[in-house]
């Protein structure tokens, strides 16, 4: 049932709050990984239809049964909620704070699936706001000076989105009588103007969630000042599901693909991958290059849904779960730097690939993915996405989007020759290699990453065909 | 559409406008963290006024009044976290000035 995503990790967080001590709320960490390994491992069972829809007997909200893009995404949170765990379990220092982490990212995962797998525009609301609130906590969990202002930031701009959305749902509530994507769609269908405006005032939430330039001011301060563990969360997956997700399924569900709608989310796609790309090329800090590498690549998913043709879509719909997993990478290994040299300076790193092989390994596999080189997985998301630009005939904004990826490249190189090439500095002399909480999700995740690149007929075939169906739900 | 809907239809399209422009306002303006959050509040108001009132014109009360209690009990969990990060940037800074939350840059 495709209900039990949602609630089962919901008393999960209720059980293991309940007073019976402090080395009984350690259980959060092992739970945690438990559910994370769970639903990918369900995603990926060869079965028909894995989560069918079945009314839930606790709550009044509708939990549709997942489509192609929604089983991939639920995939990817799986994926990203366990290295997130491990690199955050590992990272945080006091006990207590530990299992604070975990049990706040166990809620986020239910507010994300419920995302993925809500029914109407109400509920979205609902669980797009339980995602918000378990961020801005995450976010600001080492009450440090930086932290606070990030969430601070993320607070006020998330609540303008919120309201937003919810000026949205209510002229939908007053124009149809009810919150149910068909009914919206209805009205859309008729020309209504109240309607028009109000699907706008709903992308252009959702565009502030997502980060997407020139919403995107909130993003890099929250990503930078986060803790390790929680920036590979916010950046794999939070911003990505409430954000990109819901535009897709907005879209899809609701306004369908028509000429305006294809036009903003083309014009929002180009300038996010641009700007996004060119704030990259200067920054100092690891983490903060990351997170306008992120705002980025989400211009090209934007762009791909903008194409509004089949390949568009499927570009889309695989770029979303390739960054996914290479930026978790990444930031993956920005955390294992973090923990291992107290800096994330790139200018006072270098020459760690000598001292830490397997995180600088791993990181060439995710910076040539992510640069969209041959054979790993991005190559093919950016092609698919090129391709559907050129295909549509928007010739200009292929060229864009070639001209962000050959920027792509130059800043990730940077990166990579600042950090991990080169020569290391005499303070940094007795550094070594980081634990297993972090090798393993990096080795896992690029392994992920070669295998999505060379199988990708398979994966293809598998994965990305089906997306399609989203096309013709209008 | 009866007399008194007319009536009360007058009386959101006066004082809805008002409401909005008002939370807008107070956060655009203020340096203020605590009145940031107050001019959430405020807008947050005003959505709940047009979702009643959706209710009331749609005849579908009942939905309404479910939804409303729903954003009540969200909007306070929001505001809650808000105020709590906004006490410890004050147990930083011994202010609540805006203008000292700006180390973040780049």
């Amino acid at each position: 049932m495709s209900w039990t995503l949602v609630v089962v990790p919901i008393i999960a967080v209720i059980l293991l709050n309940l007073p019976f001590g402090e080395g009984y709320r350690k259980l959060a960490f092992p739970a945690g990984i438990f559910l994370a390994v769970l639903q990918s491992a369900l995603v990926l069972l060869p079965i028909e239809n894995m989560f069918p829809y079945g009314a839930c007997p606790l709550s009044p909200f509708v939990f549709l049964s997942p489509d192609a893009l929604g089983l991939l995404m639920i995939l990817s949170v799986g994926i990203v909620v366990f290295s997130a765990l491990l690199v955050g379990w590992r990272m945080t220092d006091k006990t207590s704070r530990k299992s604070d982490f975990a049990n706040l990212i166990i809620l986020a995962m239910a507010g994300m699936n419920g995302v993925i797998l809500s029914g109407d525009l109400f509920s979205l609301y609902v669980f797009l706001e339980i995602v918000a609130v378990s961020s801005f906590i995450l976010i600001a969990m080492d009450k440090n000076r930086e932290a606070l202002e990030g969430s601070f930031k993320y607070i006020m701009l998330s609540a303008v989105a919120t309201i937003l959305i919810l000026s949205s749902i209510s002229v939908f509530l007053m124009l149809t009588g009810s919150t149910s994507f068909s009914a919206a769609a209805a009205a859309l269908k008729q020309g209504n103007h109240a309607a028009v405006l109000a699907s706008g005032l709903f992308i252009i939430g959702l565009l502030i969630k997502g980060g997407i330039a020139p919403f995107h001011g909130w993003l890099p301060d929250a990503y930078t000042s986060a803790p390790a563990g929680v920036s590979i969360f916010l950046a794999g997956i939070v911003t990505k599901t409430t954000g990109i997700y819901t535009i897709i399924k907005l879209v899809s569900y609701v306004t369908g693909y028509t000429g305006p709608v294809k036009e903003i989310l083309l014009f929002f796609g180009a300038v996010s991958a641009l700007l996004g790309a060119f704030a990259a090329l200067d920054q100092k800090n690891f983490k903060r290059m990351l997170a306008y590498s992120s705002i980025s690549q989400m211009g090209y998913v934007i762009m791909g849904l903008g194409a509004g043709n089949p390949l568009g879509v499927m570009g889309a719909a695989f770029h979303l779960f390739n960054h996914a997993i290479f930026k978790t990478q990444l930031f993956v290994n920005s955390a294992a730097v973090e923990q291992e040299t107290g800096t994330l300076n790139m200018d006072r790193l270098g020459g760690l690939s000598d001292k830490m092989p397997v995180t600088g390994a791993t990181s060439v596999v995710a910076l040539l993915s992510t640069a969209g080189v041959p054979p790993l997985s991005g190559f093919w998301s950016k092609l698919l996405v090129i391709v559907a630009l050129w295909v549509a005939g928007y010739k200009i904004y292929a060229l864009i989007a070639v001209f962000a990826g050959v920027v792509t490249l130059a800043y990730l190189l940077s990166m990579q020759r600042r950090v991990f090439f080169g020569n290391i500095s005499a303070s940094f002399s007795n550094i070594k290699e980081a634990g297993v909480s972090f090798t393993l999700p990096a080795v896992l995740l690029s392994t992920i990453t070669i295998a999505a690149g060379v199988f990708f007929p398979y994966v293809f075939e598998k994965l990305i065909i089906p997306v399609q169906a989203l096309l013709g739900l209008l | 559409m009866t007399q008194e809907t007319a009536q009360l239809l007058r009386l959101y399209i006066v004082f809805l406008p008002l409401i909005f422009v008002a939370g807008f306002y107070c956060v655009i303006t203020t340096r203020n963290l605590i009145r940031t959050l107050l001019g959430l509040e405020i807008l947050t108001k005003a959505v709940t006024l047009m979702l009643a009132l959706a209710g009331y014109l749609t005849g579908r009360t009942a939905m309404s009044q479910a939804l409303i209690i729903t954003l009540i009990v969200i909007e306070v969990v929001v505001i809650a976290v808000a105020a709590g990060v906004v006490l410890n940037i004050f147990r930083h800074n011994n202010s609540l000035d805006a203008r000292n939350i700006r180390s973040l840059k780049g």
